[in-house]
């Protein structure tokens, strides 16, 4: 099975869908942003285009591919976790998404096309996770939704 | 440990090194041994290339270390977007190897696969010819991000034996003339005309750079070299909407009434003059012709009046990092020899001028063409220390980083710096 299922994959070609990419600093402090131009690459990994060269996530893309660091991609209910693994700034692949750019926002610039290949999806949506919890640590649950009366009870 | 003692310093292994400076990044480092041990290109590789797709070896103003010119491809990018600008290497001399790996070119040392390169992508224009009939890519050629104009390929120096000890140029003029027919001296009118095709693909090119041989002629020594760039320049300006447009000049070290000239009748934004080596000993013996007609302390007087002209973090000078190391004039130690270049830089560093090297690879057309360049340790540590003036100093280099130049593993490591 695909790490990327086509529900996820429906929401990253979804461009009214929010994204947000996490990267870590020099400190290792987190800097998420928002990330309209996330989005479905080819060979199952995902294209982040970075308009701004001295940008902080474009930095810390750079320090993430040089130092083999984590970052963290949010879109919908979904958390995945990667590794940018190429940056590109000339050919094709850069000129495809250059045009893409500037197709949106005709007065922008493209710094970098980044290649990020994902390593784990994790489901955030409430519901899974709520059976997860409720299965896995049955002593976190607050006695009072237990009650026979729980299912009568109208809060 | 598999160092091997030479006499001067260890040759280090790239894992080794990789061990020692945590700090810098493996692709930097595989990068800069690349540049050091040279690369030689397999069957397999050049048949891959494609010059509708990619870059062949092309106008050069300087040669190869193997002293062939044949069809190759022009250089790598690695992953990171960083390029190494190759210098094709003899076999028996233990370069890296490109080679195809599931049908894609890759790195080898020793047969182990290292990292997956690219070939430099074609620009649009190479596939055309000028009005007079030249192939495009024999006026003007191109990096990733950058287009090169290298209008005169000849250097005055020559003219009495006074050229730098490491510089093939000359030989190479006789070689591109021959069998590349290239210009010697270009037409700044088909230049622009060049430039104005190349700019028009989309989101390819992110600057323009010169550069060229000295020439020592004029009413002030080198006033025709200048005339000469602001010819060019001129023609190339004639492209933008702005008067200054992303440019850099690597020239001679002019005086500041020259720079001045230089700066307000073109859109030229930064200006580079290479010292080479930074010890005046060394640059008299190295670097004749410069030492002849400007002198060593003239010449980093110049890059200093530069920064008036053209502005801090706008200004530097380049070394050809190995040759201040060669016998018999140069350093007797790496750690002496390292010493004094960093206190060197940062005598310019405080001024405002910024320097960045490159890699010194032996061409054998030259008088230091027998000789060997540094050891990898060392250009680490150079790299480090001249990273270390840039962020001490607050000097910017945007204008010579891996987009725009792409040869200096100093410049590699600033790519993280917020100026």
């Amino acid at each position: 099975m695909p790490l990327l299922t086509e529900e996820i994959r429906e929401l990253l070609r979804n461009r009214s869908v929010p994204k947000v990419i996490a990267t870590r600093d020099e400190n290792d402090d987190v800097y998420a942003v928002s990330a309209p131009f996330l989005q479905l690459g080819d060979n199952g990994l995902l294209v982040h285009l970075e308009l701004l060269e001295k940008s902080e996530t474009n930095r810390n893309l750079l320090r993430s591919l040089w130092y083999e660091k984590g970052i963290v991609i949010s879109v919908g209910d979904f958390v995945i976790k990667g590794r940018p693994v190429k940056a590109h700034i000339s050919g094709p692949v850069f000129r495809q998404y250059y045009l893409q750019v500037r197709t949106i926002l005709p007065d922008a610039d493209l710094s970098t096309v980044w290649l990020i290949e994902p390593d784990q999806v994790i489901d955030e949506s409430y519901a899974v996770r709520k059976q997860q919890e409720e299965e896995q640590f049955p002593f976190s649950v607050h006695l009072d939704r237990l009650t026979i009366e729980a299912d009568n009870k109208d809060l | 440990m598999s160092s091997i003692a030479t006499g001067r310093a260890y040759t280090t292994t790239l894992e080794e090194v990789a061990v020692r400076y945590p700090d810098v990044p493996r692709l930097i480092i595989l990068k800069t041994d690349v540049q050091r041990r040279g690369v030689f290109y397999s069957d397999a590789a050049v048949a891959l290339l494609d010059e509708r797709l990619h870059q062949t070896t092309g106008t050069h103003i300087f040669g190869s270390r193997d002293g062939v010119l044949t069809l190759r491809p022009e250089s790598l990018l690695l992953r990171d977007g960083s390029s190494i600008i190759t210098t094709p290497t003899p076999r028996e001399e233990n370069p890296y190897v490109v080679d195809l790996r599931d049908g894609t070119p890759w790195l080898f040392d020793q047969g182990i696969a290292l990292e997956a390169v690219d070939y430099w992508p074609a620009p649009d224009f190479y596939s055309k010819t000028s009005s007079s009939g030249v192939p495009m890519k024999n006026i003007v050629s191109a990096r990733p991000q950058r287009l090169n104009i290298f209008p005169y390929r000849y250097c005055t120096f020559w003219n009495n034996n006074k050229g730098c000890a490491f510089c093939d140029i000359v030989s190479q003029l006789k070689k591109g003339g021959k069998e590349l027919n290239i210009p010697a001296k270009l037409d700044p009118a088909e230049v622009g005309e060049v430039i104005g095709e190349a700019l028009k693909e989309p989101g390819r090119f992110s600057a323009v750079f010169l550069t060229s041989g000295s020439i020592i002629s004029g009413t002030e020594a080198f006033d025709d070299e200048i005339d000469y760039y602001i010819q060019i320049l001129q023609q190339v300006g004639k492209h933008f909407k702005a008067r200054k447009f992303p440019s850099q000049i690597i020239g001679t070290a002019f005086t500041k009434k020259q720079l001045q000239r230089l700066y307000d009748q073109t859109g030229l934004m930064s200006y580079t003059a290479d010292i080479e080596v930074l010890n005046e000993e060394l640059f008299n013996q190295l670097c004749p012709g410069k030492a002849e007609w400007i002198g060593y302390r003239e010449w980093k007087k110049r890059l200093v009046d530069a920064v008036d002209v053209f502005g801090p973090g706008r200004v530097n000078t380049g070394l050809v990092a190995g040759i201040e190391l060669t016998k018999p004039h140069g350093f007797a130690s790496e750690d002496e020899a390292l010493q004094h270049t960093l206190d060197e830089a940062e005598d310019l560093a405080r001024q405002g001028v910024g320097t960045t090297y490159i890699v010194w690879s032996p061409r054998p057309d030259t008088p230091l063409g027998d000789q060997k360049n540094a050891s990898l340790d060392y250009y680490i540590r150079l790299a480090r220390g001249l990273h270390a003036l840039r962020v001490k100093y607050r000097l910017s280099i945007n204008y010579d980083d891996y987009r725009h130049c792409g040869n200096h593993p100093d410049s590699d490591l600033s790519r993280l710096l917020t100026f």
